[in-house]
């Protein structure tokens, strides 16, 4: 495994540029009007439930599909322009294991080398440490159907990345596996992009948008959100979440002024009778506002702390809010 | 320089992977060795090259004369028609077909000799139940050989009697030789008067011998007219025309009663007598002789083969099988390649790599084509030198053939994998090339009873042009025909292209 170096940093380094990126399979929209860009060197995370367009959208920019609306760039070339060159700088895994099962792990990873034009001669010392990468050097010898469901998909991995590739395309890698070897997955993607890498990212698990360094919610075949995790959690509620107890309930009169407060962003929530659940601007200049507040009010503080919810739950905020603010605008062109 | 290097690595993926996924499958190759070879050892065992025997009951009168003559003659008429008795009625004999204990019922014709007087031929009715037409058809050959067998036997009867008649001829041409020297005498005195007497004796005598000669004259001189005379016999003349000069001599005689005054116009024309006479008996003499049976059946036929060996059936069927062979393994492991490599999601994988479909198809041929020569080694390798077929043209060229017959085999399955859209769909159309191949390649049938428009079929399948070429360079010892070779070959290149264009539509962006 090489000290990898972009070879081809594309013009403005962007790794992939999509602009109106829309493909329709018959009368209907699998992806539409997806726009992003993606800097060389970062994790891009492409997040959406089964069936949201995920797959498409990575086949229309690794060249499989030809998009019916839109263009896009990757590695500075629009897919229907790819050269042998280009193509060597790219890495695909599909989401289904579809390397040879009467295969020895060595012999698929060998293929795989073999159809990326690497030359044979010296290949063995530039295959092994791929191997070592995804720990199946002790397993080399045995054959892809006689291993794991999750060596099958680290031989997979191997496989994608034994040319050295500059932009992979992981689509769902992580599917189907037990979480700790999710976690391996993660910290061999962060090993990746160390190496200069740009990694676009499928995934269902919505937790593993904090990995990455842009996400993309991918709701039917729209782009719904795009940003930084941190920014995607904030916007899904307004601002970031304290949690205020206190020894004493809180009453509704005290619970009215809090929700008067300036850094006060949105309804706060009860939880219990001395528990609220309060969005702010900023957790760190809130909290000390909220306690000197609590203290001139005959408030006792048990705790005050920052929430930061898991991404699960901010997908489900993200795909509600996108729901009622599709409502509204349906509304809106109905009257 | 650098894209070519890149392009030859690409292509050599392919031949690893692929030869390594076969090995890991021992008992295919096994099977697809040692299969055929074991297919063909039981065929040379087990074939029996000899004409079916056909148990056979007849169906006549018991008291009829040829119920008895059926009886004597069925058992030794052909060693396939196996005697299984007569009976009187027709339903139990065709019950008994319908069991199965009997194959054939022969009911022999009502009154065949009123029939025959009337002028009519009279004829056998055949029963069978036989459903292969083949089977059917030998059975109607075998039918025509026993009618023609109890024809030949009933002239052969006619003959002997006509030999056993001409005995007493004998005796009439001694008759008129001695009233032709007693006439001469007569002559000669001039007793013109006994000299009449023997004269009508003489004339008497001949129109004896045109009687009782007339059918076996008939006969020879039929045979002589047909077959024609070898040159050592052009100046003899046949029994009719001996027996018709008689009878002008004769004749003339009769016409002009002997009179004083032409006594020796009369020797002469007695002298030329006496010798027809002698050439009468010579010719007789020599009629007895022939046996009946030559005569009722003057030809036979014997068939000989300018090939250098003696070919079994076995012999015979190794290129074609061979052939079979070869063309099967090519169309289904290409067939299976590329539809599998589309279902396992492979494909998509191609389509994101910089491997062309160029490149793709030409590492699935080269790996099959080595798989294939590799097998076809081995195969002939068991049937040349395991079952001792001969093998009398070039080993060159042989293999030649066999590198052709995989190239094109290969484009018909790739073909049938790039039109397939699942694995049983690939398997299916591979099997319906075979059965394809088995009917109209010359593997049973000779190409020759097609409807010429239904031979445009069988010279679509490659099979067709390797049996010839194979049947030649290892039956005949010929060289390549380089029209069929060419066919062959031309075949494979339109499959190498079609599929090469198929593959290239089927990686394109969509």
């Amino acid at each position: 495994m090489s000290e990898h170096v972009v070879e081809a940093t594309p013009v403005g380094g962007l790794a992939i540029h999509a602009n109106n990126l829309t493909k329709k399979f018959l009368e209907e929209f699998a992806v539409k009007d997806v726009s992003f860009d993606i800097p060389v060197g970062k994790i891009f995370g492409f997040i959406g439930p089964s069936g949201s367009g995920k797959t498409t959208t990575i086949r229309l920019l690794t060249g499989i599909y030809e998009p019916t609306e839109g263009q896009v760039q990757v590695l500075g070339k629009a897919p229907k322009d790819f050269t042998a060159s280009i193509r060597e700088q790219i890495g695909y895994m599909p989401q289904m294991f579809v390397l040879y099962p009467d295969l020895s792990v060595w012999e698929n990873l060998n293929f795989a080398a073999s159809l990326y034009g690497m030359n044979p001669v010296g290949r063995r010392a530039k295959l092994t440490p791929w191997l070592d990468f995804v720990e199946l050097t002790d397993h080399k010898t045995k054959l892809a159907k006689n291993i794991s469901g999750g060596m099958q998909r680290r031989l997979a991995l191997a496989a994608t990345l034994v040319h050295d590739p500059a932009l992979v395309f992981l689509d769902e890698p992580t599917a189907g596996i037990d979480p700790v070897l999710r976690s391996k997955f993660w910290d061999r993607f962060r090993d990746l992009q160390s190496q200069g890498r740009t990694l676009f990212i499928t995934t269902q698990y919505v937790g593993e948008a904090v990995h990455c360094d842009i996400v993309g919610v991918l709701v039917a075949g729209q782009l719904v959100a795009l940003d930084t995790p941190e920014a995607l959690r904030k916007r899904a509620y307004g601002g970031e979440i304290v949690d205020l107890e206190t020894k004493e309930p809180i009453t509704f009169e005290k619970m009215f002024q809090i929700q008067n407060m300036d850094f006060v962003k949105g309804r706060i929530r009860p939880v219990g009778t001395n528990r609220l659940r309060i969005i702010v601007d900023e957790a760190s200049t809130a909290i000390p506002d909220l306690i000197s507040w609590c203290n001139e009010n005959g408030l006792s503080t048990e705790s005050v702390s920052e929430y930061v919810p898991p991404f699960d739950d901010v997908f489900v905020q993200i795909i509600e809010t996108e729901q009622e603010k599709q409502g509204a605008q349906s509304g809106a062109a109905d009257e | 320089m650098s894209n070519l290097i890149h392009s030859l690595i690409r292509i050599s993926a392919f031949l690893g992977k692929e030869i390594a996924e076969v090995v890991r499958q021992p008992r295919l190759i096994l099977s697809l060795v040692l299969g055929p070879f074991l297919i063909l050892l039981l065929f040379g065992i087990g074939y029996k090259n000899e004409p079916r025997a056909v148990r056979t009951l007849f169906v006549a009168d018991p008291d009829s004369p040829l119920a008895q003559q059926i009886e004597e003659n069925a058992a030794s008429i052909s060693p396939q028609l196996i005697y299984s008795g007569v009976v009187p009625d027709e339903q139990t004999a065709l019950n008994r077909l319908r069991q199965g204990s009997v194959d054939l019922i022969a009911i022999a014709p009502q009154d065949a000799y009123q029939t025959i007087r009337n002028n009519k031929q009279a004829g056998f009715t055949l029963y069978h139940n036989e459903i292969d037409p083949a089977q059917a058809g030998y059975i109607e050959y075998l039918g025509q050989i026993y009618v023609d067998e109890v024809n030949r036997r009933v002239l052969i009867s006619m003959v002997q009697e006509g030999q056993t008649e001409t005995l007493d001829v004998q005796a009439e041409i001694k008759d008129a030789r001695s009233n032709a020297t007693r006439m001469r005498q007569a002559l000669q005195t001039g007793d013109v008067l006994t000299a009449r007497m023997y004269q009508q004796r003489l004339n008497a005598n001949v129109t004896n011998l045109s009687t009782v000669l007339g059918a076996s004259a008939a006969l020879l001189s039929g045979v002589e007219q047909n077959v024609g005379s070898s040159g050592e016999n052009t100046e003899n003349q046949d029994i009719i025309a001996v027996l018709a000069e008689l009878q002008q001599q004769t004749g003339d005689s009769a016409d002009n009663p002997v009179s004083q005054s032409d006594t020796s116009e009369e020797i002469s024309r007695l002298d030329k007598v006496d010798q027809d006479l002698n050439q009468l008996e010579e010719r007789l003499s020599e009629f007895q002789r022939i046996s009946p049976d030559v005569l009722v059946r003057p030809f036979t036929v014997e068939t000989r083969t300018i090939s250098t060996t003696q070919m079994t059936a076995v012999d015979f069927f190794t290129p074609s099988v061979i052939v079979l062979l070869l063309q099967h393994i090519g169309v289904t492991i290409a067939a299976l390649s590329i539809v599998r490599e589309r279902r396992s999601g492979t494909m998509e994988l191609f389509r994101v790599s910089p491997v062309s479909s160029l490149e793709t198809i030409l590492g699935k041929y080269l790996s099959y084509l080595v798989f294939g020569a590799f097998l076809a080694a081995i195969l002939s390798l068991l049937i040349f030198y395991g079952l001792r077929i001969p093998m009398l043209g070039a080993w060159q060229d042989y293999a030649l053939v066999c590198l052709a017959l995989l190239f094109t085999s290969l484009g018909l399955g790739f073909l049938i994998s790039l039109l397939a859209d699942t694995e049983s769909q690939a398997v299916q159309l591979a099997m319906i090339t075979l059965l394809l191949s088995v009917f109209f390649s010359g593997f049973i049938l000779d190409l020759r009873y097609f409807w010429e428009p239904v031979r445009i079929v069988s010279y679509a399948i490659p099979a067709t042009y390797a049996i010839n070429l194979l049947q030649n360079i290892i039956l005949r010892g010929k060289d390549i025909i380089p029209l069929f070779m060419g066919g062959l070959l031309a075949i494979g290149v339109v499959l190498f292209i079609t599929s090469w264009l198929l593959l290239r539509r089927s990686m394109a962006r969509r």
